[in-house]
């Protein structure tokens, strides 16, 4: 079989990429090093994570529902009170992992409800509900963070990670405006709901 | 022969090789773009002077525009003296309590010019001092430190004005300003947290 000239250059060109490939060297331009790989995985943490990825969905839905000053308050606090969290998991105190996962977990089985039952409550029960699984997230978050490439990047991954999925959960909320965005929501709660109750059940079988 | 005769000036020129000095890695851009850089390529300094920027622009206007001059002012003089100077540990601790800023965007906080000049200075000083260069003498020491200021009236200018546009002309702009200050929070509380708890060689 005969090689077209267009398909021998480009064969000619993987090559000589090839063999550079082979001379990589590091580039170590600059002191800080593992910005990168610290930034993407704190980016994928809340995301590859589902219990946390609906759960921050949720705190943003819940939020467009009961409006102003709501929609804007809890995504403003949740990252603070997170990363409060996150202290408490890099401090090493004794809380029970177990604990934590099971807050997360109950996370999503109530914002789910919240959402799926259009419930209105003050906004300082509703600052208190979302804090305290907030600290719960925040603690899953912290623990990694020694571990991370760069914890400085990794923290910025995490926190951006969880800003911009409270910014699809408002976003989703903001369908309340259509009748049919309306149910497309309260479905979305139940969803996020009875995920919620999938983890509350894996972590019972790990736990028995 | 006429056919030998260039490959005879290859073979020659082959036996004279130069280090090549060709590639902007090695050159690293030049001591002004050095300094420029070193800032803005850290997510400690970067991060506090976005926080001091987004403050800036939500400031009225009249005191947010000294910023522009005092913030790279503190910070020229903070490199000047930092490229002499052995580096204290209390500069870190100064430059990672900036990210402290973030709460106050987040709160939206209109400061008192007092208050609003020391923290520019404070802090102006104390990033510029960490990006001093103790290593470089004459014109690169100039152009480097030059760099730096440079580089805190580009940011200054930027994103102060691109905050003070979105706050006034688009409804959610205050919304968004103020989540990028929790942002930045959020991770100074992680980072300070990690710098006090976490001993150097444990993470």
């Amino acid at each position: 079989m005969r090689m077209t000239d267009g398909r021998r250059t480009t064969c000619l060109r993987f090559l000589i990429a090839g063999v550079f490939l082979l001379f990589a060297v590091r580039a170590s331009a600059h002191a800080e090093t593992g910005v990168a790989g610290g930034l993407v995985s704190g980016l994928l943490h809340p995301v590859t994570g589902l219990d946390h990825l609906v759960a921050m969905v949720a705190v943003g839905i819940w939020g467009a529902q009961l409006g102003r000053p709501a929609i804007w308050i809890l995504p403003v606090t949740f990252p603070m009170i997170m990363a409060l969290g996150g202290l408490l998991g890099l401090s090493g105190l004794p809380i029970s992992s177990v604990l934590v996962e099971f807050g997360i977990a109950f996370s999503a089985v109530t914002l789910g409800l919240l959402v799926a039952l259009q419930l209105r409550v003050p906004l300082w029960g509703a600052a208190v509900i979302v804090g305290v699984f907030g600290l719960c997230h925040g603690h899953a978050h912290g623990a990694e963070l020694p571990s991370a490439v760069n914890p400085l990047a990794y923290g910025v991954g995490f926190v951006v990670a969880t800003g911009l999925l409270h910014l699809c959960g408002i976003l989703l909320g903001e369908l309340k405006r259509f009748s049919a965005g309306e149910k497309v929501i309260r479905v979305t709660g139940v969803l996020i709901a009875v995920l919620g109750l999938g983890f509350v059940t894996l972590n019972l079988i790990e736990l028995f | 022969m006429t056919k030998l005769r260039p490959i005879i000036w290859i073979a020659c020129l082959a036996l004279l090789p130069q280090t090549a000095l060709a590639h902007l890695v090695s050159t690293r851009f030049g001591e002004f773009y050095s300094g420029m850089l070193h800032p803005v390529t850290t997510l400690l300094h970067l991060l506090s002077w976005l926080a001091i920027a987004l403050l800036c622009g939500i400031q009225q206007q009249g005191y947010s525009k000294w910023a522009l001059l005092l913030f790279p002012g503190a910070t020229l003089f903070g490199a000047l003296i930092g490229s002499w100077f052995l580096h204290p540990e209390w500069i870190h601790l100064v430059n990672i309590a900036s990210f402290l800023v973030g709460l106050l965007v987040a709160l939206a906080l209109r400061l008192n010019p007092a208050a609003f000049i020391a923290l520019l200075l404070v802090f102006g000083f104390s990033h510029g001092f960490a990006n001093g260069e103790p290593g470089l003498r004459g014109s690169e020491f100039v152009l480097y430190v030059s760099g730096v200021a440079a580089a805190a009236y580009l940011l200054m200018t930027l994103i102060s004005a691109a905050t003070r546009l979105t706050v006034t002309q688009a409804p959610w702009g205050i919304v968004a300003v103020r989540a990028a200050g929790s942002w930045i929070m959020a991770v100074g509380i992680l980072h300070i947290g990690f710098t006090l708890m976490i001993p150097a060689g444990l993470e």
